[in-house]
């Protein structure tokens, strides 16, 4: 079966309950937006494949099946992750307090060098706005992440959210490809070395 | 905390190990609901694994329902010794048979390259298993991951080598064919003997009236190796490694563990064998995934205060943290059945007294085990199957390739069935073949911990179990290498409530809607009118029966998309 993409990305979206993360996951996967569809069935991940300059890239994006609720998220489901997409509601202040707590599960749990980006969800909905843009930007900033609003519902910026995101991990592991490239020996071999665990997966190779 | 949860569900289930998670996952799979709680704020109870700091602290304040008899010591200083010569050992190293030889000369002192303190800081980069596991690629586990599609929440890696001991010397066992040519450990002779052999085992029992198996019928493996006229060499490997038997075996267990070790072969790698990246911790976790993604709710570090059966009904009112929840049926761990339930002597099914089951010991090292040519590329994940006279127990080296310790650290998981409460008693005698050798070269430890996971088993004081009990116990770790019974017992388990019930069928891949440049906006099910949208569904529901159908031959797709994948990467 001939491959289809160049790279793999594994990508997950983490915050709290309602914010909209399975409405993003759709909106970018399905172009969609239908709340009753998604309360009744589980969402574990969706793939879609998108271009960036000229390298076709599957990117993977997990969602928490529900496991944020009561913060059960799994040790698991961080595994390999390369890229993080942090939600909050701009309309729940709460939602954005607890991504200072999600940031320390991730720290705790995913890879050191996973991207991570900042998202405040439901920006159409700006008479009920709580958290004003400026704090996300700041508190992004604080982190040395980067920020955007998005609705899922009105399709803004979720598109672009994920095709930044995912430009930066591609130039991320480009650059780590180049750094280890050059000398031919231990590095190479670890690449036979992993490459013999993925057997019975579809996963990236590259990590 | 209970805020907020449903007050009624199908199963609730208590304890997120192995088994229960299976379980949870089943009944969520079959449109059960479920609720999975754990008194624990980690997953897995006894089927853990931990980071190198929550290890230790659960040594040491650990003495609980499930784990005993704890006792972990360190053979290196807090902070690293900046001086040459120095002496080895700290406040905390008694001079305990194991303990390192003091006066071994080697280039840099282990005390200067390796603290606690240096330990410590890579904590995370630990996986420490609590019940660590080896899979049969063809083994039940492997079968259920694949046949239910939950392998898609795990990453796995292939043993690197099988090995044995012989006359004091570590060994490794040729297991596929070109191991067999290359071996340097067999010779031409041996060679020959040993494919024949081989060859012979995975021939028995297509042909059941075969004039030779009836010969066998009632004897011993060994009896069998005995007739075959091989060496001693190869009766070691292939009793010790391969048939996984004793003296006593007999012909018939022994010739199917030949032939479960050769028909794992050729899978995934060299060995028959797999190992779970970054622990067998993770693999309980993955069944709880699929069971929140088919609706299950979670939630750990919740007590369980008393289960209260209504004699009308037979419905469990569970009571969690004072709220009550009423359930058709409660699944749980053995050591969280709460106390007051027991005293009340209600029955519940696979209950039992509370016993020794395994003895755990655990030791990091700097260096691997055995030769170098066992160690090849900075040392695997291998397996050593230990005997001491009728007993036995199982070692599994890992190296930082299996994502369970960093780089430059060897981890050994040794496990045997309990015979005391003294763990490391009943360790002693393997320890004894592995890190006690009179040789020069003497693994040195940096770390060992011992403790007892605990099960139950039924005695006569076991109140009898009412049939229609809606309360079940699942069974703790037993030893074994691989699941096997731990997949029966949730099964089992299973059967008993949904009896009927396929138990985890293939969950569907999420349909996979690749849009690809072109025209990424133009099917949106939504702006279908009703009739398109009700045969869209149709096709999707086909589609998911040809899946199903075409399950057989998943593995060997995988395997060529990740081929193919590999090629191109090396390609760039």
């Amino acid at each position: 079966m001939a491959k289809t993409y160049d790279y793999l990305f594994k990508l997950l979206l983490i915050g709290d309950s309602g914010v909209g993360k399975t409405c993003i996951l759709f909106r970018f996967s399905e172009d969609a937006f239908n709340t009753t569809f998604i309360s009744t069935i589980g969402i574990d991940f969706k793939i879609r494949t998108i271009e960036l300059d000229g390298k076709k890239i599957k990117l993977q994006i997990w969602d928490t099946a529900g496991q944020e609720r009561f913060r059960t998220i799994t040790t698991a489901y961080y595994r390999g992750a390369m890229g993080i997409m942090l939600v909050y509601d701009i309309t729940q202040e709460k939602s954005f307090e607890n991504i200072k707590n999600w940031i320390r599960n991730i720290e705790e749990n995913a890879s050191a060098d996973v991207e991570k980006m900042l998202l405040g969800n439901k920006c159409e909905l700006n008479d009920k706005r709580q958290v004003s843009r400026e704090r996300g930007e700041q508190l992004a900033v604080e982190y040395g992440i980067k920020f955007m609003e998005t609705s899922a519902k009105a399709s803004i910026n979720v598109e672009e959210a994920f095709l930044t995101l995912a430009s930066d991990i591609k130039a991320k592991m480009e650059k780590r490809l180049e750094a280890n490239n050059p000398p031919k020996g231990g590095h190479q071999l670890k690449f036979a070395e992993t490459r013999k665990t993925e057997t019975w997966l579809s996963k990236c190779n590259l990590l | 905390m209970s805020d907020d949860l449903p007050d009624k569900f199908d199963l609730i289930v208590i304890g997120t190990g192995f088994p229960e998670s299976c379980i949870a996952a089943a009944a969520s799979r079959i449109g059960k609901t479920v609720l999975h709680i754990d008194p624990h704020e980690y997953y897995g109870g006894v089927w853990a694994s931990f980071n190198l700091e929550s290890f230790c602290a659960l040594l040491e304040y650990g003495n609980g329902s499930d784990i005993k008899n704890t006792k972990q010591k360190w053979y290196i200083n807090e902070q690293l010794n900046p001086e040459m010569g120095a002496e080895v050992g700290n406040s905390n190293s008694d001079s305990e048979t194991h303990a390192m030889a003091e006066d071994t000369v080697v280039r840099k002192p282990i005390d200067q390259q390796w603290s606690r303190e240096k330990l410590l800081q890579q904590s995370r980069r630990f996986n420490l298993d609590l019940s660590p596991k080896i899979l049969y690629s063809a083994g039940p586990l492997v079968q259920l991951l694949v046949s239910s599609n939950i392998c898609r929440y795990a990453e796995f890696r292939a043993v690197d080598r099988v090995c044995t001991k012989f006359q004091n010397q570590i060994i490794n066992v040729p297991c596929s064919r070109s191991d067999v040519f290359n071996t340097k450990d067999l010779n031409i002779v041996e060679k020959r003997l040993l494919m024949k052999f081989l060859s012979q085992c995975l021939a028995f029992g297509e042909d059941k009236t075969e004039e030779d198996t009836l010969l066998y019928r009632g004897k011993t493996f060994r009896e069998y190796l005995q007739e075959q006229k091989v060496t001693e060499k190869i009766r070691t490997c292939v009793m010790q490694a391969i048939a996984m038997s004793t003296d006593e075996t007999p012909f018939e267990v022994g010739i199917g563990r030949t032939q479960q070790f050769l028909g794992s072969l050729g899978r995934y790698g060299n060995t028959p064998f797999l190992f779970p990246m970054y622990g067998c911790g993770e693999i309980p976790q993955c069944f709880c995934r699929l069971c929140a993604v088919f609706g299950g709710i979670y939630c750990l570090k919740r007590n369980i205060d008393d289960i209260i059966v209504e004699a009308d009904t037979n419905i469990a009112n569970v009571v969690l943290e004072g709220k009550t929840i009423k359930a058709q049926h409660v699944v749980s761990a053995p050591c969280h059945i709460p106390t007051v339930l027991l005293e009340r002597n209600v029955g519940i099914y696979g209950q039992g007294e509370l016993v020794n089951s395994l003895s755990r010991g655990i030791f990091l090292s700097a260096e691997p085990l055995g030769s170098e040519e066992l160690n090849s590329g900075g040392g695997g994940v291998n397996l050593l199957r230990l005997l001491a006279d009728t007993r036995e127990a199982i070692l599994i080296q890992l190296s930082h390739f299996s994502g369970t310790c960093p780089k430059g650290i060897y981890l050994f998981h040794l496990t045997t069935a309990a015979q005391t409460d003294q763990p490391e008693q009943d360790l002693a005698p393997f320890v004894a073949q592995i890190f006690n050798t009179e040789t020069d070269d003497a693994l040195k430890l940096l770390y060992s911990a011992y403790f007892t996971i605990m099960g139950r088993k039924s005695t006569s004081s076991t109140p009898r179990v009412d049939v229609s009990t809606p309360i079940f116990c699942t069974s703790a770790p037993s030893y074994e290498l691989d699941y096997d019974n731990a997949i029966i017992n949730a099964r089992e388990i299973f059967t008993k409530l949904y009896a009927d019930a396929e138990f985890l069928p293939r969950a569907p891949d999420p349909e996979e809607i690749v849009i690809e440049g072109e025209d990424p906006r133009a099917l949106s099910e939504n702006s279908l009118p009703d009739d398109l949208r009700e045969q869209l569904r149709e096709l999707e529901k086909s589609a998911e029966h040809m899946d199903i159908e075409d399950t057989e031959g998943t593995s060997v797709i995988e395997i060529n998309q990740v081929e193919s994948e590999s090629q191109q990467m090396d390609a760039e």
